[in-house]
């Protein structure tokens, strides 16, 4: 008597369960409901405050509720945003923007020059990872209340494209500093964060701005950027329809998505490869050869690095500089291909015929697989790397110390050659990690700086030309970035970036 | 009873004093450029100092432990350095998510796993056998596996539930259920299976003794006998397991609500870690192991109940 009560009751309570959830299941919030969009992000919003805000993979967030000074199509042109017009004076030290006066910020106010100084005072002096993008801001004030000035220490020619991003958020200047920004932000952007619905670093949620002066930007009623960290529960998400855009986590969950009818848009962003650092030789005498850096570059065989390495996804290349440049050239992309002879030929004419020994960083966060493929492809032209192992954590951290000769690493190719060179070229850029360049190379970079339109493009495919002919690097090649879209949303990927810009996710 | 509480809360006490203090210096020792870690490759090199100096990390470690260790104290445990979330809201407004599926876990796993062991013990021949079979298997599979398993067949295949994501029981009692069924089947398998071949061994030992003897000449039921008196004896070591598992299904739960991005503290435990968000971690680890202690005052005090030889005066 007792067994089967029980027994039913156990039936009962699991049908019931079963059947509610089915109830729920086919009616939830799925991705594709309405008009909300929900986009998988693998980056969490680090801080919504303006004069803090990140780039690149957080910049979803940060399009969501602010407003930039101006905007960048999908090809990169600027074109206005809050400012409609920008110009600079004849030495370019002083850009002045005109800005619009129907713009309100969701705390009521009307955005004014004031508040423009305001954030890109405090951008520049914030703690955004790219707060040195207005390095060369001097000063700023507002002119009248549509009227900001900006005064250069410095030309920039990337300054247009900057405004564009974090570094051209504006936020209202009363709440400028304030920490409590941070998860509550106050901007003009197309959406409203939803505090009270958003789960911080999981899901975030947005209602449309329906005060917003430019409704040709909504695309949708509602968004919801949720957060996937783990590449299983990203491919579910997308396998159950439970996302409409995505990022990728990892590049060969992609057949699988598309199979569930996604399509994947490719897109390229970084370069993959060699940094060969040490070119004037102070750790390794042998880099200073330059017929020893252009034996490295034709030692590598691309085409199968790509197989084994990129999953397939890459394009091989011998040029740092990115096909949306205008220094790009197509012919540089197989300046050095796979020709071992070659290779060693040019090591016998360096005098190093039977090869040298070199030191090189590593660590556990890449593949073991990776790190065996790029000493073999050294070892066919007797280089011996001897690693040394890093702790993830220390990784980048010494890679910038400059003790070693070369390294293996992955750089953004950014779309301006300013900002290309600004970040791994000239002498003091960053990722030139020993800081050493030569007289050429910096006149070019001087040129891009401050030459003429014309000057400073013909500059700049002379110091692509020249970059590649003396191996200052040996690239690999340029992955293929992957931004995954549903049937019913179309995409237009931006150069420059590691996802889409919000306006430019649409329903089909 | 009180003074025994009293005892252990601040034998527990001393316990988060040394874990979060090994925890503190560990991470820090550990950590390399935390402002590189945070700003990426992207930063220039003063980008990266002025954020060390803002997190207050060209301090000396051992002032900076004192700091944090005194703010802890007043409960203000700092801010998420990759989320802005103070560490307080971050994990309660975690906590409820993973603590539902971890007693949703331990009372399936206590009726579930009590029922199959005692009915194993009772019915002996194939039905013990059976039990000690699925026993094996549930506990040799993980519940990460089971997960994906689930997963794949009721969620993306059949569409009973949703493959990701959680619906609060505040805002949908079946939006809940379908978002919590399944990982909660995931999490009790291997628990059932060590609770069930527990209570199996414990009722079969009892059976034999010479007092249920002696209790079943005095004419009661064997239903009698069975639930009033052997499950009772018999359930002191289940309990103590029980007690294990919770805890273990705390870390259970962090993989399996990445699987199913369940906003739980597993997500958070797993990205602080990898990323190195270290207010978070020392966040979590102060509460798992204020979990830990008030888990294990609680099955103690459990356990005189059940068991007078136990019972604490």
């Amino acid at each position: 008597m007792f067994k089967r009560k029980a027994a039913v009751a156990i039936a009962a309570v699991i049908a019931t369960g079963l059947a509610l959830a089915g109830c729920s299941g086919s009616g939830a919030d799925s991705g594709s409901a309405g008009s909300t969009l929900t986009w998988g992000v693998i980056a969490q919003a680090t801080t919504f405050q303006a004069e803090n805000a990140n780039w690149a993979n957080e910049s979803p967030y940060i399009q969501a509720v602010y407003d930039t000074l101006l905007k960048a199509d999908p090809d990169g042109t600027i074109q206005p945003d809050v400012a409609t017009k920008w110009e600079y004076n004849e030495d370019n030290t002083v850009l002045t923007l005109t800005l619009r006066d129907d713009v309100k910020f969701t705390n009521g106010d009307t955005l004014t020059a004031d508040d423009v100084v305001a954030s890109l005072i405090a951008f520049r002096d914030g703690a955004s990872p790219n707060k040195s993008n207005l390095v060369n801001l001097a000063d700023a004030k507002a002119v009248d209340a549509t009227t900001v000035e900006l005064t250069l220490s410095a030309v920039d020619p990337a300054l247009l494209n900057y405004l564009t991003q974090n570094s051209g958020v504006v936020a209202p200047a009363s709440s400028v500093g304030d920490a409590a920004t941070a998860t509550a932000p106050i901007g003009s952007g197309p959406f409203i964060l939803n505090t009270t619905d958003t789960v911080v670093g999981s899901s975030y949620v947005f209602d449309k701005n329906e005060d917003y002066w430019n409704p040709d930007d909504q695309h949708y009623d509602k968004l919801i950027l949720a957060y996937y960290a783990d590449p299983t529960s990203l491919l579910n998400a997308v396998q159950g329809g439970q996302v409409n855009v995505t990022n990728i986590i990892d590049a060969s969950t992609v057949p699988q998505m598309e199979s569930s009818g996604f399509t994947a848009n490719k897109f390229e962003l970084n370069w993959w490869g060699f940094l060969l650092s040490d070119r004037d030789g102070a750790i390794a005498p042998q880099l200073a050869d330059v017929r020893v850096r252009q034996a490295i570059n034709y030692a590598l065989d691309k085409d199968a690095l790509v197989k084994t390495i990129g999953n397939g996804y890459g394009t091989p290349t011998s040029q740092i500089f990115p096909t949306f440049s205008p220094s790009y050239d197509a012919s540089l992309d197989d300046y050095y291909t796979f020709d071992l002879d070659k290779a060693k030929e040019l090591m016998t004419e360096a005098g190093y015929p039977d090869g040298f020994e070199i030191s090189m960083m590593r660590t556990s966060a890449v593949p073991e697989s990776h790190w065996t493929l790029y000493a073999q492809q050294l070892a066919q032209i007797g280089i011996t790397v001897n690693y040394t192992e890093v702790q993830p954590a220390d990784f980048i951290t010494t890679m910038l110390q400059g003790t070693y000769p070369m390294y293996w690493f992955t750089l953004q190719q950014d779309p301006t050659d300013w900002q290309l060179t600004q970040f791994q070229v000239s002498q003091a850029s960053t990722w030139n990690v020993l800081h050493q360049s030569t007289p050429e190379v910096e006149a070019f970079i001087s040129t891009i700086q401050t030459g003429t339109e014309d000057e400073a493009a013909e500059a700049g495919k002379e110091l692509n030309r020249y970059l590649v002919e003396n191996a200052w690097f040996a690239p690999m090649y340029r992955p293929t970035s992957i931004f995954m879209s549903d049937a019913n949303t179309v995409v237009k990927t931006q150069v420059g970036n590691a996802v889409p810009y919000l306006w430019n996710v649409e329903p089909k | 009873m009180l003074r025994f509480i009293l005892r252990r809360l601040l034998a527990g006490v001393i316990l988060l004093l040394v874990v979060s203090s090994v925890a503190y210096l560990l991470l820090y020792l550990g950590a390399g450029d935390i402002g590189r870690q945070i700003l990426g490759v992207t930063a220039t090199q003063e980008a990266v100092d002025a954020k060390n100096t803002a997190l207050g990390l060209d301090q000396p470690l051992i002032p900076r432990f004192l700091g944090w260790l005194g703010a802890a104290f007043t409960g203000n445990f700092g801010t998420s350095w990759f989320t802005s979330q103070p560490v307080v809201a971050a994990i309660t407004s975690r906590l409820a998510v993973t603590l539902s599926l971890v007693i949703g876990t331990t009372i399936i796993t206590a009726v579930v796993g009590t029922a199959l062991g005692v009915w194993a013990a009772r019915k002996r021949g194939a039905a013990d056998r059976l039990v000690q079979i699925v026993s094996v298997l549930g506990f040799a599979i993980p519940g990460f596996l089971i997960a994906i398993f689930l997963v794949n067949v009721f969620a993306l295949n059949l569409k009973l539930f949703k493959p990701t994501g959680f619906v609060q029981l505040s805002v949908s009692f079946p939006g809940w259920l379908s978002t919590v069924t399944l990982p909660i089947i995931a999490l009790s398998i291997g628990a059932i299976a060590s609770i069930a071949a527990q209570v199996r061994g414990s009722v079969i030992d009892t059976m034999r003794q010479d007092w249920v003897r002696t209790l079943r000449s005095r004419g009661l039921s064997e239903n009698r006998v069975l639930y009033r008196h052997v499950l009772r004896n018999a359930g002191g070591p289940a309990l103590a397991v029980l007690a294990v598992q919770f805890v273990g299904l705390l870390g259970g739960a962090i993989i399996v609500e990445q699987i199913f991005a369940i906003p739980g503290l597993g997500p958070i435990a797993t990205n602080s870690t990898a990323q190195g968000d270290i207010p978070l971690v020392m966040g979590l680890v102060v509460v798992t192991a204020a979990i830990v202690v008030v888990v294990n005052i609680v099955i103690e005090i459990l356990h005189g109940f059940l068991n007078p030889k136990a019972r604490i005066s």
